[in-house]
């Protein structure tokens, strides 16, 4: 009685570790199977609970005319950082549009202009303005010159791995926004207009 | 049973120890294409944006281009390329027979483009980080000499423009006085209503009534009237007549109601690196089908108009310091910029600006007549000046 009661007692033991053993396995197998989701949701958990940190902030140069308009000056400002460098382009650009905080400074832009794109190709950035910018121009060589030039320098001190900016006009390039300065073609930067660059 | 126990522990390790090794390697460089350009040819390798191209290698006989990329597998269908892995994409085209790939070493994928030809230039943009495209073109002199043999054509040159010859003394010299803006263009327009287009005209008017009056000389006005003029017609109209010199008379206006002043504009080239423009200008623009873009030929009139370079910035000068000693206002000096109206001028060119209309001082005085008739004067004392310097009036 004694000994196959024993026997049935170690085969219990036996089987329950087995038991135990296959369970840790098939857990084991299921997680490996389901790391790649764990880890996804994982992310998101974080996401949920770890308040977003604050943006980060660029420090961008604005240039704006200076009181007798015969130069560009600029002015810095804080804008938030965008992964994507044409989105930072449209931002920096309505900053530009908005005028300067300098009450001395004049802004180049009429206020009534929208940025409707910015894209890159090669290494020209093209912006697409609508067409305030061009019907809402004061008018002037000078006007217009630091309008132009405002533009562009702004964009590519800002961005200095593109060289020119080609601007548009509700998508099409344009012969001049006032009748003087060529903007048919990618402009580069232009130097003699800054003042203390 | 033990037996078991045992065979189930190899397999957790197996699998604990097989695990790591799935670690994640991601810099692969995926689809290849190419297109074919009457032109050029190009061709887009799609990479992750960690894959770096090392410069190219130009090699000959045969003629091939060799890139490096790093780091970079190539992906296959059947997964990572291993080392070794050889693939070539056949193309046939008239700038590249074909595209060959290998897998030099763990991380380095080698390209060899072998190419049709033996002059050639190319050009490689990484400027997409998920995207590697290389341009392959022919050499590059012999196309731009097509583009300015037809533009030469398309401008007519005639030869009897070129300016400050002695043989010219004694000829009839024909000035053109472009009067700005017109018709629906006003132009800027002051605070108290005064219209650019008017005031230019009146003054443009007025300096070639003086003008007439100067022997040998023989005057022209892009309008004489209310009338609208696209800016192109302009110096075609100049062109046309073989003016000798061309002068925009222009009001101003500025952002800053401060600002005062006369200035006198000349041309800038669209770009100092003409190379490098022409390049930008062609990457720019969508494969076209014939003919020169756009680009290119802003570009060259800005050569055409750049022949007279010196000369137009002579006459600025001149035109600038007696022009702001007649008007007695501010002198802001002789300046470049990119004009549309000055561009396509085969003649010393430039752009008057005869005090701000933004400037309610300013703009006051320019509806009188007797300031523009000072204007008018010292705009002719300063053409006085540069044709004496030039000696074609003593």
């Amino acid at each position: 009685m004694a000994s196959p009661r024993k026997k049935s007692k170690k085969k219990r033991k036996t089987r329950r570790f087995l038991i135990y053993a296959l369970i840790v396995i098939v857990v084991f197998i299921a997680g490996m199977m389901f790391a790649p989701l764990l880890q996804e949701k994982a992310y998101q958990l974080k996401e949920w609970f770890v308040k977003p940190p604050p943006p980060d902030m660029k420090r961008v140069k604005l240039y704006f005319s200076e009181p007798e308009s015969k130069y560009l000056v600029y002015e810095e400002r804080k804008i938030v950082a965008f992964p994507e460098i044409t989105e930072e382009v449209k931002s920096i650009l309505e900053e530009l549009i908005k005028g300067p905080h300098d009450s001395s400074l004049s802004a180049t832009l009429p206020p009534e202009t929208e940025v409707r794109a910015a894209y890159i190709r090669g290494n020209c950035l093209y912006i697409d303005f609508s067409s305030s910018l061009r019907d809402k121009h004061p008018g002037g060589t000078t006007g217009e010159l630091l309008t132009v030039y405002s533009i562009v320098n702004t964009l590519l001190d800002n961005f200095p791995s593109q060289s020119y900016v080609q601007i548009l006009i509700e998508g099409m390039p344009e012969e001049t926004l006032a009748g003087h300065i060529d903007i048919r073609n990618p402009l580069g930067k232009d130097l003699d207009i800054m003042k203390n660059p | 049973m033990d037996k078991a126990i045992r065979v189930l522990l190899f397999l957790f390790c197996f699998l604990l120890c097989a695990y790591p090794t799935k670690a994640l390697q991601n810099y692969e460089v995926g689809n290849i294409r190419y297109k074919s350009f009457s032109t050029h040819t190009q061709i887009i390798i799609e990479k992750t944006a960690q894959t770096d191209c090392l410069p190219a290698r130009e090699l000959t006989s045969p003629p091939r281009l060799l890139i490096n990329l790093f780091p970079a597998v190539l992906l296959t269908l059947q997964g990572r390329a291993e080392v070794g892995y050889e693939k070539e994409i056949a193309v046939g085209d008239s700038f590249i027979q074909a595209v060959r790939l290998k897998q030099e070493h763990e991380s380095v994928l080698q390209v060899v483009i072998d190419l049709s030809i033996t002059e050639y230039t190319y050009n490689i943009s990484s400027e997409e980080p998920d995207s590697l495209v290389i341009d392959i073109r022919g050499p590059r002199d012999a196309s731009d000499k097509d583009l300015v043999v037809d533009l030469l054509k398309k401008i007519e040159l005639s030869p009897s423009i070129s300016p400050a010859s002695p043989e010219q003394k004694g000829k009839v010299f024909k000035i053109v006085l472009d009067p700005g803006h017109g018709g629906d263009d006003p132009g800027a327009v002051g605070t108290s209503g005064l219209k650019e287009k008017d005031v230019v005209l009146a003054v443009a008017k007025e300096l070639a009534s003086l003008l007439e009056k100067e022997p040998g000389i023989e005057v022209h006005l892009t309008r004489d009237d209310n009338s609208f003029l696209y800016l192109y017609r302009r110096t075609e109209m100049a062109n046309q007549i073989g003016g000798n010199i061309f002068i925009s008379i222009h009001a101003n206006a500025a952002p800053s109601r401060g600002a005062t002043g006369v200035e006198t504009f000349v041309n800038s080239m669209y770009a100092e690196d003409k190379e490098a423009a022409l390049v930008a200008a062609r990457e720019n623009r969508p494969a076209e089908p014939k003919g020169i873009s756009r680009e290119a030929e802003a570009l060259l009139w800005d050569m055409v108009q750049n022949k007279y370079k010196s000369e137009s910035n002579d006459l600025a000068h001149s035109i600038q310091k007696r022009l702001s000693e007649a008007s007695g206002l501010e002198d802001r000096g002789v300046k470049k910029a990119p004009f549309s109206v000055l561009r396509g001028a085969a003649m010393p060119a430039v752009l008057v600006e005869i005090g701000f209309i933004s400037n309610p001082w300013e703009e006051s005085k320019l509806k009188k007549d007797d300031f523009r008739k000072k204007i008018a004067q010292g705009i002719l004392d300063g053409l006085r000046d540069y044709l004496k310097k030039i000696e074609l009036i003593t």
